[in-house]
């Protein structure tokens, strides 16, 4: 009794319960509607609730310019709850409004209308066949990839244009690369490196519409052939860095030594007798008191450097005692020096008619002579000295005795002769100096009035003249300038 | 003065330069121009065309994002160039015929110039204020475009009757009697519905100058992949 009750109760319960889940469906909704080639075209629908009873769903369709309400001809080609529209069925800008109901046992519903243009729904399918290829070349790999149009589409008579995009991804990460590839069907990809695996994709568009889904990937390795090389190679450029650094450090320690190899120092002038050290830590004096002669000047001999270059000055006027002072247009080096190492020169007036100093010298205190007519000739080396008589006096202040002479200090300007008077008929006599003292006394030796001995005092010449040739010819040196007249008359002051 | 000076110095230089570099393109073979080819002619036309078609969507979907979407409406809109009978699909386009073809991209164009220049001057005055400078600019190239794709397309079959491979039966008909649209638009100033509607009709029909170009192309140029 209990189980018949509780099995009508069940019974009445899914009786209940099945009656309320029937209804009419609910409304469809349209999703979508896309064409791959602009030729036809597939829509798709959502049903909604279908109430519990075995629901149908059509579609209707208005066309502009086209009266009527017509079917979807084919339900089944694109897969359930989509209406394929092929070719016969497929207008292009023109608008189609679309709607589906759904209908069961217990009534219908119908969607909202869609109103769609196949111009607006192109969306192509992938590209097909995406081929890669490695050329393995010297300095970098490159990878060639290829592939086909999607296969419904028709690019022959220009009915649609096709562009496609192309992107590369490396290994494992999740940065693609994007290319463009307009509308060729081949790519070069020139950026790839050698051990990597690389995955390709490929998508397209037609005209203004949507672009495709990328294609299927396609991956390819890329040997790392290279890879052996790299470790050689290292090592070598480490060796050749090795090598230049030594060679470098080497430099810089001698680099004294390849200075001078490259640059090897240029030989100056060395002027015999002339220090270069002390030129050029001295003064202008001391440049002066090694070119200047002060003094007397050394006799015919001399001994020239090569380097030296001299220069003779010639004159018509045998007088050289110009009365205009001519500038001299040069420095000369008197060309009667005495070269040798010792710096001081010998005392010896200069042989040469004339000789000049330096500019730096005033011209109060040498012996220029300026000329009027001069001329420059080459020096030669041995010159025969001209027979001038170059004498420097000095005045004799007092005579002592007979043998001590006392001489002026201030020196006698030697600008010119000294015309003293010499009375007439007193024989020219000689004697000998025996020392001298100081600076301005002179003592003689006494002797025999007629002894005669000619005195050569440093580079002057004298005529000895020889009246009673007693004793030897003598040449003394005198630190002093000049030689001594003396006159056994009365002093000549 | 000297700016001056230096400004129509470098003018004048600017010019000269111009002048010798570049050489008139002339379609007759005058002396001293570069005569194009058919096939240059077809490429720049198709080009321009092209432009034409996304510079209009570019302006729709501009226009639609602010205005009321009217997706919906089942009002059946007509544009003006409804009369103008035009192939639906690549069948019929191919089936056409060279000069028939020709004559229908002709007819389109010409049913543009006038309209075109009614929304340019409509936009510019903008008194609903459904567009903004960017926008009037775009009208402002169509309109360049359009202009240009006509002269050009008068060129192309000028010289394709000339290659013998168009028939003299092509003419160009009075635009006033193909176009009824003169009547439509002299009713007042557009409004905003008017704006969307031309602008969506536009669109299409350039899409159509553009895909039929192609198809007159490919048929009088055949190659293998077009």
């Amino acid at each position: 009794m209990r189980r018949d009750l509780r099995g009508a109760l069940l019974l009445l319960l899914t009786a209940a319960v099945q009656s309320s889940s029937m209804s009419a469906p609910g409304k469809p909704v349209l999703l979508s509607c896309r064409s791959p080639e602009k030729e036809t075209f597939t829509c798709w629908w959502e049903p909604g609730s279908d109430g519990g009873l075995p629901t149908t769903h059509h579609l209707y369709y208005e066309r502009e310019r086209l009266e009527g309400t017509y079917e979807c001809p084919d339900y089944l080609s694109a897969g359930r709850n989509s209406c394929f529209f092929d070719k016969n069925h497929t207008s292009i800008w023109v608008d189609y409004y679309l709607t589906v109901m759904a209908s069961n046992a217990l009534g219908n519903a119908t969607s909202d209308p869609f109103k769609m243009d196949v111009m607006e729904i192109v969306k192509p399918d992938a590209p097909e066949n995406v081929t890669l290829r490695v050329e393995e070349r010297e300095a970098s790999p490159c990878l060639h990839v290829r592939w086909m149009p999607p296969s419904n589409t028709d690019t022959k008579s220009g009915w649609v244009t096709i562009k496609y995009e192309l992107r590369v991804k490396k290994d494992n990460s999740n940065n693609w690369k994007e290319y463009t590839s307009g509308t060729q069907t081949h790519f070069s990809l020139y950026s790839v490196s050698p051990g990597g695996v690389y995955t390709v994709q490929v998508r397209c568009l037609l005209d203004h519409g949507e672009w495709s889904e990328w294609s299927n990937t396609t991956f390819v390795k890329i040997s790392n052939y290279l890879q052996n090389e790299r470790p050689l190679s290292m090592l070598i450029s480490i060796l050749s860095a090795i090598l230049f650094i030594m060679a470098g450090l080497i430099l810089i320690a001698k680099r004294k030594s390849v200075k001078q190899w490259v640059l090897p120092p240029v030989p100056g002038p060395k002027i015999r007798g002339i220090n270069s050290q002390l030129l050029q830590s001295g003064g202008s004096d001391d440049v002066g008191n090694v070119l200047i002669i002060k003094q007397s000047f050394p006799p015919i001999y001399f001994v020239w450097e090569d380097q030296m270059e001299d220069y003779l000055i010639v004159t018509e006027n045998e007088d050289w005692l110009s009365s205009n002072s001519q500038k001299r247009k040069k420095s000369l080096i008197p060309a009667c020096f005495h070269f040798d190492s010792e710096i001081h020169s010998k005392e010896s007036p200069c042989h040469k008619n004339d000789w000049e100093k330096d500019e730096e010298i005033s011209q109060v205190d040498n012996n220029n002579k300026p000329f009027t007519n001069t001329g420059y000739v080459d020096f030669q080396r041995h010159v025969e000295n001209v027979d001038v008589k170059h004498v420097d006096y000095s005045r004799v202040k007092e005579v002592k005795s007979d043998n001590i002479l006392f001489l002026e200090k201030e020196k006698v300007q030697s600008s010119g002769y000294i015309h003293f008077q010499r009375q007439e008929g007193i024989p020219e006599d000689y004697s000998r100096v025996k020392e001298v003292e100081s600076d301005n006394l002179v003592v003689l030796q006494k002797q025999n009035a007629a002894d005669l001995s000619c005195k050569d005092e440093g580079n002057h010449y004298t005529d000895c003249a020889l009246h009673k040739p007693r004793k030897p010819h003598v040449c003394t040196e005198l630190s002093d300038s000049g030689y001594v007249d003396t006159i056994p008359a009365p002093p000549l002051m | 003065m000297e700016k001056v000076l230096f400004a129509v110095l470098t003018l004048v230089y600017l010019e000269l330069s111009m002048r010798v570099v570049s050489a008139p393109i002339c379609s007759y073979g005058q002396a001293g121009c570069h005569v194009p080819s058919l096939a240059d002619l077809f490429e720049r036309v198709i080009q321009q065309s092209s432009r034409m078609h996304s510079v209009s969507s570019d302006l729709h979907s501009e226009f639609e994002q602010y205005f009321f979407p009217r997706k919906n409406l089942i009002g059946k809109r007509k544009c003006h160039t409804y009369d103008i009978l035009t192939p639906e699909d690549k069948e019929n386009a191919q089936r056409l015929g060279r000069e028939q073809l020709t004559e229908v991209i002709v007819r389109l164009l010409q049913a543009w110039g006038e309209p075109l220049s009614e929304l340019n001057q409509s936009m510019s005055q903008d008194q609903n204020q459904d567009f903004n400078l960017y926008s009037s600019n775009k009208a402002l190239e169509i309109s360049d475009i359009l202009h240009e794709l006509k002269d050009g397309v008068t060129i192309i079959t000028e010289k394709m009757k000339l290659m013998g491979v168009l028939s003299n039966t092509v003419g160009y008909n009075s635009p006033e009697s193909l176009v009824p649209s003169s009547a439509f638009y002299t009713q007042g100033d557009l409004d905003s519905m008017d704006h969307h509607d031309l602008l969506y009709c536009f669109r299409r029909d350039s899409n159509k100058a553009k895909n039929y170009l192609r198809i007159l192309k490919c048929t009088t140029l055949p190659e293998p992949d077009c």
